[in-house]
């Protein structure tokens, strides 16, 4: 059970919501600056190394447009020659802090004033994160002859910017793609409203979702919630989010929909019967939108809503009865579809 | 058959029992322990000799100002997660790193305040080593040279050990460390001022270099003790050194006269590399560095011919035959403890596991169970793809050699004799049966043997019916 | 828009051990692998008719396999190893990127054979012990790729068909049919008629236009039938049933035939490996196509498209009051709520017992995306010629590349690129062999665009 882990760390950089995020407004009591709360990380991640030897650590970074790799404790370049060895610091902490800080002052720097409008590319540096682990966990392994291939490794998300609907299958198929890896990831919400993707994201690979309601104790939150290692959970229990949002939004207006209307092409999701389907440019019989009007619960109205709408099982229309294929349709239109 | 638990790995059964070195800490006195923890370093290196739920507990506390309150730090803990939790308290509590509370807790003021510094860095300790000013007459040795010099030392003693009492004569370690050899119970000293393996030395040979460092380490603390050096300044010094980088040097300057004073021994250990005993300046090995982790492994496990594998060597087959690949003269004289060796060939020695071979291994003290141990921590790669790793047969019969050593039990008791009548002897054997206490009875000869702890109860009764009839 | 779809039916699906040959001369330029080989096949012989004027494979020249494996300087064989591994990998990547619509919604019959031909010891430890160690393995992984589609499972023995699961979208419940080993002892005879028609029975319900299929895994040479086989395969022809056939022992031709005819793939696995392979062959959603086939087949334009009514429930915590669910009548306190009429179910997706609507999380939608949305295939960088400065590490992993490039015997035209970089169309960023397969295998989205 004490086994080594490996922690993925993936922070947003964007500039624009820490701006927000450090500004003092009525909503927002408690500011937290980019620059206090990257203290707060790097004590996290060295307590991550504390904590055992063989622990290791990738951290990346989310910036406008782009993401990048901050730090890396299994490449062999993390060591810089400049780095002098100081006496009262532990050398490993030491090399991650001057790495991790250089990285981001190098590319902070490098950020023009018209990158402020683009969204972080959080799906970038979670795929890296990912193809990180696949590649630690493959080779490790493979040398370890199968005795220490476990690794537990988990992926902490830190978050301040608000969900991108257009990364919604991106992101999940990243987590998709970590529940076979067996990866856990953890979201730590630091600023900003909930996250309904990331919500999903702790849910399904059995993660703990946090939303940090007092920024300044940061540090006690990331220690008590997200250093203990899978194993420990069992014994400690951290929190875990109860009540999950599994309800899509549609695709025609972003409502979040209790009964929608999928098109069996391409699985777009409308609130409404819809003639073409906006995605694919499928068109639909008539017969099935004059059916589906009919059956549709109507609980726009406030009248329908109040009394419990119940038909008898044989009027209905029966929906698992239209199982169809669907259209690889090209990617343009299926973007455009969800814009 | 004992069978049944075999596949219980080992090596995570020793993960999960407290490091050797947290049970000598225990034993110390609070002062000594925090005075050890002023320094940053011996903080940090004794929180990863912790098991994971103990050093989860320390993290969670360590930014806390204020002591909280018992039940609010149990609330965190889940149904299964009591007992775990229990144990790392009072196990916490004995090294002095929370209070002996029932109510509150909160880490030690000085151990908080030095692990606080060790993860955030900065202070004036200096407690991770002073790096040496760069010499250019003497640069510090490379990362291989190190790795060869622990590897040469180490071996050198392990091997003279094994060797001891063979006829053959390797190279002999110092007097230092043949005393300690002595001293530690692992060697004798024979009539003729010959030093003999003990049969704890020989189950010491079948432990992982991790455990026979620590072994060796801590009785060279027990020794230090005795020799009135200042046990605090030597166990920090072993601290630091396991948080060094490797391949660096480091200036003896800043160390004090104690632990100057190790140096000597030390390097006679294979721990630190000094070009020579006046240097101003050491390098930690990979020995030294590795003392507060698992892995990656000592150099002491890799064979110094062949690098091609890491970790084992040892193939085993189910007809009690055993290929070794190695040319490593220690590892072939370890194997030679319990093995027949056959053949040997420039990379490959071939023996097999017999009775014989077994009943001798015993009869030094080795037990079946460390055989074992031994087999699964150096087999092969080719052998990890079996399940079980060893073959089952080979190993229930080297555990039935074993039993077959421990035919006879013994058992102190009392004889119970001369009953004088029969009836009398019934009555009294009834007492006895009831009391679950009859090892043998033999009723012809009205006598039976009884175990140790009847024999208050059964004189008690006898005394009490002969007073009755008197 | 009239739906995208593949207009030109090819008739069949290739035979495995057949078209191995020809598999490697239309995919790769594989420089003669031996036959051992056979078992990575790619993707590639889809749609491929049989190849008339290729051999059997017993009647093929035998290829040298250690010919084709070339010693480097300094005689070892290590590279020339991953060379070929790696080559392996590239080779499922380079299956065909242009639209194809598949079917997300399945229903599937899996069809064991449960007759005495299965204990058969040609495969270890016995062919049926193997069936069912691949079957819940396939199993497993259909649902997670399929998250939308139901299994059922039913056995044939002794002359008939045996229903030993109800069709299902819970994989736990399917997994449970086929997880007593006793239950399903063979004996007797197979009769394959029997069994398809409880199969096709078992999918009458639903409607002609949805996703139905056969996989039959089967190991006998006899099938004993009550009546004429040829009109239960018309019938299935005419529902539209596709039947797959992986047989264990040789090729018999109402197999081909039932194959054929209704568009499924047909192959003899030649050892364990190939036969897993086969069988996972036909996890991935199928290329949706219309029968031109059968008495009352559709003109492919009017394939069916449709829009479905779906509900996404609300989920209740764990610590929610205890309650009766619908589908197990159960006390429990954790569960679904279908959003029309309030009934509670315990797991998704599902129909609901109650009202008929169709159960699913969006989850489980998002699952399938990515059948639908593929990641562009990367390109292997032949040389950095025309980009002066590329990134020395991969854009994914941080690995670094290798400097100079690998002469690799007889690699021109199989995608593998001498440098071991791959670029991405798109952000025309760099990635290494390993997170290639990677990302189009798992994460299904590139890390530098994000798509």
């Amino acid at each position: 059970m004490d086994a080594a882990s490996h922690l993925g760390v993936v922070v947003d950089l964007s500039p624009t919501h820490w701006y927000l995020s450090s500004t003092r407004t009525q909503h927002n009591a408690r500011p937290l600056s980019l620059k206090s709360f990257l203290s707060h990380l790097l004590v996290f991640l060295n307590s991550h190394i504390a904590c055992k030897d063989e622990n290791t650590l990738a951290v990346f970074g989310v910036l406008p447009g782009r993401s990048i790799m901050l730090y890396s404790s299994t490449s062999e370049s993390s060591g810089n020659p400049l780095d002098k060895a100081d006496a009262n610091t532990y050398r490993p902490f030491k090399v991650l802090d001057a790495t991790v800080m250089r990285t981001i002052a190098e590319h902070v720097e490098n950020l023009g004033p018209s990158d402020l409008e683009i969204p972080g590319e959080l799906v970038g540096a979670l795929t890296k994160s990912l193809c990180h682990i696949n590649r630690i966990t493959t080779t490790s392994s493979a040398h370890a002859n199968g005795q220490t291939a476990s690794i537990d490794p988990r992926i902490l998300i830190l978050s301040v910017s608000p969900d991108q609907s257009l990364s919604y299958i991106p992101i999940m198929n990243s987590i998709f793609s970590a529940q076979k890896l067996r990866v856990t990831i953890d979201v730590c919400k630091v600023y900003g409203s909930e996250s309904v993707f990331l919500q999903q994201a702790a849910h399904l690979t059995g993660g703990s979702y946090l939303h940090i309601d007092r920024a300044d104790a940061l540090l006690q939150y990331l220690t008590m919630s997200f250093l203990p290692p899978p194993g420990i959970r069992q014994l400690l229990s951290v929190p875990t989010q109860d009540k999950i949002d599994f309800r899509a939004a549609c695709f025609c207006h972003k409502r979040i929909v209790d009964i929608g209307f999928v098109c069996s092409v391409c699985l777009s999701i409308f609130c409404q019967p819809v003639p073409v389907c906006s995605t694919c440019r499928t068109k639909f019989p008539i017969k099935t939108l004059q059916r589906l009007n009919a059956a549709r619960p109507a609980v726009t109205t406030p009248t329908a809503a109040a009394t419990p709408y119940i038909r008898s099982p044989a009027s209905l229309p029966s929906s698992n009865a239209i199982k169809v294929g669907a259209v690889n349709g090209s990617q343009a239109a299926a973007r455009n579809g969800l814009r | 058959m004992p069978s049944v638990n075999l596949n219980a790995d080992p090596i995570t059964d020793s993960e999960w029992s407290p490091h050797i070195l947290l049970a000598f800490l225990q034993s110390q006195s609070q002062t000594a322990l925090t005075r050890l923890y002023h320094k940053p370093s011996s903080c940090l290196s004794v929180f990863r000799l912790l098991r994971p739920l103990e050093r989860q507990l320390i993290m969670n506390l360590l930014w806390l100002e204020s002591t909280i309150p018992m039940s609010t730090m149990s609330a965190w803990v889940t149904q299964e997660g009591k007992k775990p939790y229990d144990d790392s308290l009072s196990t916490l509590a004995r090294l002095h790193i929370i209070p002996k509370s029932t109510t509150k807790l909160a880490l030690n003021a000085t151990f908080r305040t030095s692990l606080r510094q060790a993860i955030t860095g900065g202070g004036t300790t200096g407690s991770f080593g002073v790096p040496a000013e760069p010499d250019p007459q003497h640069p510090p040795p490379d990362i291989a040279t190190l790795d060869a010099y622990a590897l040469e030392r180490w071996e050198t003693i392990l091997h003279y050990m094994v060797s001891s009492g063979t006829g053959q004569h390797p190279t002999k370690p110092s007097q230092e460390v043949l005393f300690l050899l002595q001293r530690s119970g692992l060697m004798t000293k024979t009539r003729g001022g010959v030093l003999q393996i003990t049969s704890s030395g020989f189950q010491f040979l079948l432990h992982d270099p991790h455990a026979q460092l620590w072994e060796l380490l801590l009785q060279f603390l027990h020794m230090a003790e005795e020799r009135q050096m200042d046990l605090v300044e030597a166990l920090s010094f072993l601290l630091m050194l396991s948080t060094m980088e490797l391949g660096l040097a480091f200036a003896t300057e800043n160390l004090s006269p104690t632990q100057n004073a190790m140096l000597a021994d030390l390097r006679n250990y294979g721990l630190i590399w000094q070009y020579d005993a006046s240097a101003r300046q050491f390098s930690p090995t990979r020995l030294a560095t590795t003392l507060t982790s698992s892995s990656p492994p000592l150099p002491t496990s890799r064979n110094t011919g062949a690098g091609s594998h890491d970790q084992g060597f040892i193939v085993l087959e189910t007809n009690y035959r055993l290929y070794a690949y190695t040319d490593n003269p220690l590892q072939i004289a370890v194997l030679n403890l319990f093995v027949t060796l056959k053949a040997r060939f420039p990379n490959l020695v071939v023996g097999a596991i017999t009775r014989e071979s077994v009943k001798k291994a015993l009869a030094n003290g080795i037990t079946a169970d460390q055989i074992i141990s031994y087999l699964t921590t150096y087999a092969h790669p080719q052998m990890r793809k079996n399940k079980p790793l060893l073959p089952v047969t080979v190993q229930d019969q080297i555990r039935l050699w074993e039993l077959e050593k421990n035919r006879v039990k013994s058992q102190e008791g009392y004889l119970y004799t001369a009953f004088a009548s029969q009836q009398d002897y019934e009555y009294v054997l009834d007492y006895a049966k009831k009391l679950d206490v009859v090892l043998w009875e033999n009723p012809t000869k009205r006598c039976f043997f009884g175990s140790l702890d009847g024999h208050a109860n059964i004189r008690g009764f006898i005394e009490r019916r002969t007073a009755e009839k008197a | 828009m009239p739906p995208r779809l593949v207009e030109n039916y090819n008739g069949d699906d290739s035979d495995s051990d057949v078209d191995i040959f020809g598999d490697f001369d239309a995919g790769v330029k594989g420089k003669g692998k031996g036959k051992g080989k056979a078992i990575d096949r790619g993707k590639k012989d889809k749609g491929k008719g049989k190849a008339k004027e290729q051999s059997y494979a017993w009647e093929a020249s035998y290829t040298r396999s250690w010919d084709t494996v070339q010693e480097d300087e300094a005689g070892s064989l290590q590279g020339a190893v991953e060379d070929l591994i790696a080559r392996g990998r590239r080779r499922r990547l380079l299956a065909p990127a242009a639209a194809i619509r598949r079917a997300i919604i399945r229903h599937l019959i899996l069809l064991l054979d449960l007759s005495s031909a299965m204990m058969d010891r040609d495969m270890r430890p016995t062919r049926f012990d193997l069936m069912l160690q691949y079957a819940r393995e396939f199993v497993t992984e259909w649902f997670d790729q399929n998250p939308l589609g139901q299994i059922g499972v039913v056995g044939m023995r002794a002359g008939i068909g045996e229903r030993m699961g109800e069709m299902s979208g819970n994989p736990q419940e399917v997994l449970k049919a086929i997880s007593e080993r006793h239950k399903l002892e063979p004996t007797g005879e197979p009769s394959l008629q029997n069994a398809i028609e409880m199969a096709r029975a078992s999918m009458s319900h639903l409607p002609t236009h949805s996703s139905r299929e056969i996989i039959i895994i089967f190991g006998s040479l006899t099938t004993c039938d009550p009546g004429n086989i040829h009109d239960t395969l018309a019938e299935c022809v005419k529902d539209r049933i596709r039947v797959s056939v992986v047989a264990l022992a040789a090729e018999m031709k109402i197999c081909r035939e039932l194959c054929d005819k209704t568009g499924g793939q047909f192959g003899v696995a030649l050892n364990e490996g190939h036969f897993k392979d086969l069988l996972f062959e036909l996890i991935p959603p199928p290329a949706q196509r219309a029968l031109s086939t059968g008495p009352n087949a559709r003109g492919g334009a009017t394939a069916p498209a449709d829009l479905m009514m779906m509900g996404f429930p609300t989920r209740l915590p764990d610590t929610s009051p205890p309650s009766l669910c619908v589908c197990h009548s159960q006390l429990k306190s954790e569960g679904f709520l279908c959003p029309r009429c309030g009934a509670k179910v315990c797991d998704v997706p599902t129909d609901c017992d109650i009202c008929g609507l169709m159960i699913v999380s969006s989850p489980h939608l998002a699952r399938s995306y990515h059948h639908l949305f593929p990641v562009k295939t990367y390109q292997a960088v032949r040389s950095l010629d025309d980009t002066p400065n590329a990134s020395a590490t991969c854009h994914a992993c941080a690995r670094p590349f290798k400097d100079a490039p690998q002469p690799m015997a007889g690699a021109t035209g199989e995608g593998m690129s001498p440098l071991g970089r791959y670029r991405c169309p798109d952000c025309q960023n760099d990635f290494c062999a390993e997170c290639d397969v990677f990302v189009h295998d798992v994460v299904h989205c590139c890390p530098g665009c994000g798509k």
